[in-house]
């Protein structure tokens, strides 16, 4: 028997006033598997991360973290049960989201965003917590920076401590929305490599990304998602050189014609071996 | 006509008493509206109309009428209900409410003007709303709070003149007392002058250390523009 996919998303449905951000979404991770999401903007790929992370509530369908539901559960009877707060709460550090815009707290030092939440949540002691914290901050490169607050920080290195604050959780899935689209191509190639970094570990991960180059790379699959699901999918390589639907291979087209210096050499490269 | 402020010497303790009422009542009413407020405005920022649609009306309301009636809807209005309770006590709920329903616009104002993702952040780590609000919501929103409330507690401070009016011993109402004795009201009112000044410059001085006590890191709102803060940041103006 195969072990369960760390995440399991079936018939996701989410509708905002009318449109249908997602649309009957079927997704599966397994463990130790990088993911990168790709498609246009407004296509629902924020949307699905924030479904998965419950900040919003799909409409309907399941979501199932390393085995376990999440958000809403299908009962033995066949009922649909809402998961109270609390025990969405529970789960909700083993999935780990960075997001665009960091949102690292202010008025925390770099150490104490990564200490707080394991003090506040898991219950860990302070001195243990803030074993964690540092051990982490040193792995990404900023032990020399975790007394400072994030205003003195840069773009990367406060999205690292974003990344190392969700990573402070243990998180099985970590999920990362557009992780580098705030910073400017130096600094993005600087988390870029942290994730890079973070996928030798076998650190389960779906990427939202308009990093041709980094998907190519990095992620074993590549999701391209159109007006709410997931339209094509596949290993990396193949679905960059090969793309099926004229969709993904018009979207290809744009993205890569943007970024020919960075990611168009990369791919040239990766196709031609 | 002289200016002879000795005509004082004998009613000082009434000036004082009036004076230390004053505060006291300021200080009540600062207390129960702001707890009043807070309560407010965690309700109005509830999802869905109905908390807003009851909070509205609460603010709406004690916004729009005239200080003095709603004193005198109270002060009148509570023995129809059989309620008969001292004029002192009356007057400083009174005060606390119209006090609360501009904390709670204040409060509102401050926790909707924090970025969404301060809060979502906390949330997708684990912790529950109220942890949320307790460890990143309310110490950052703590600092932008303070001079919005300074300025309405002053306004508040001395809106209580007009508890006077339903007989309570404060300051403006024990100064009116000393001037009918002693016909004498331009020093009346200096000296009356001087003491609400001083009891406003010493709450001005109050939220002052409060502010410096709670104000790091106030540069934030700056660097949340990412131009400002490639400039503005240590790291930048390290020679590399």
């Amino acid at each position: 028997m195969t072990p369960p996919p760390i995440l399991r998303v079936s018939a996701l449905r989410k509708e905002y006033r009318g449109t249908r951000a997602l649309n009957e979404l079927y997704l599966d991770i397994a463990e130790g598997e990088i993911v990168a999401l790709m498609g246009p903007s407004g296509c629902g790929k924020s949307t699905l991360l924030r479904c998965l992370t419950w900040l919003e509530q799909p409409d309907d369908g399941f979501i199932e973290v390393a085995g376990r539901p999440f958000g809403r559960v299908l009962t033995p009877g066949g009922m649909v049960r809402r998961l109270s707060r609390r025990e969405i709460d529970a789960l909700r550090p083993k999935i780990g989201l960075v997001f665009q815009q960091f949102n690292l707290w202010p008025h925390m030092t770099a150490l104490e965003n990564v200490v707080r939440p394991q003090v506040v949540v898991l219950g860990r002691s302070r001195a243990e917590a803030t074993r964690r914290a540092e051990e982490l901050l040193g792995l990404l490169g900023l032990a020399d920076r975790a007394g400072r607050y994030p205003h003195a920080l840069s773009g990367g290195q406060k999205q690292r401590v974003a990344i190392a604050r969700a990573l402070a959780m243990d998180p099985a899935l970590m999920l990362f929305d557009e992780p580098t689209s705030a910073l400017d191509p130096e600094l993005s190639g600087e988390v870029l490599s942290v994730l890079k970094s973070l996928a030798a570990t076998g650190m389960t991960m779906l990427v939202v990304t308009h990093e041709v180059g980094f998907a190519v790379n990095v992620a074993d699959r590549i999701a391209f998602m159109d007006a709410g699901a997931i339209v094509e999918e596949g290993p990396a390589r193949a679905v960059v050189s090969n793309p099926r639907t004229p969709r993904l291979r018009n979207f290809l087209e744009l993205v890569l014609d943007k970024s020919l210096v960075s990611a168009g050499n990369t791919l040239a490269h990766s196709q031609t071996e | 006509m002289r200016f002879d402020v000795s005509i004082l010497v004998d009613y000082w303790s009434l000036l004082a008493g009036g004076a230390w009422l004053t505060l006291c009542i300021t200080l009540v009413a600062f207390a129960l509206g702001y707890l009043a407020g807070v309560a407010v405005a965690l309700v109005a920022i509830l999802p869905g109309w109905l908390p807003k649609l009851v909070t509205g009306i609460y603010i709406e309301t004690l916004r729009n009428i005239p200080f003095i009636i709603i004193l005198f809807v109270v002060y009148y209005g509570l023995p129809f209900s059989g309620i008969r309770l001292p004029a002192t006590l009356v007057g400083t709920v009174a005060l606390a409410l119209f006090a609360s329903a501009y904390y709670a616009e204040i409060v509102r104002g401050a926790l909707q003007a924090l970025p969404r993702g301060q809060f979502e952040s906390a949330r997708v780590v684990g912790m529950s709303p109220a942890q949320a609000m307790w460890y990143v919501v309310a110490p950052q929103v703590l600092r932008t709070l303070v001079p919005p409330s300074t300025n309405m507690t002053l306004t508040m401070m001395k809106e209580s003149a007009v508890l006077s009016s339903i007989t309570v011993p404060e300051l403006t109402y024990q100064s009116l007392i000393v001037q009918g004795n002693t016909f004498a009201p331009f020093e009346v009112f200096a000296a009356v002058t001087a003491i609400y000044w001083l009891i406003a410059i010493a709450i001005a001085e109050l939220s002052r250390q409060l502010e410096r006590r709670v104000g790091t890191a106030q540069v934030h709102s700056i660097l949340a523009n990412p131009i400002a803060a490639r400039y503005l940041s240590l790291d930048a103006r390290r020679p590399t």
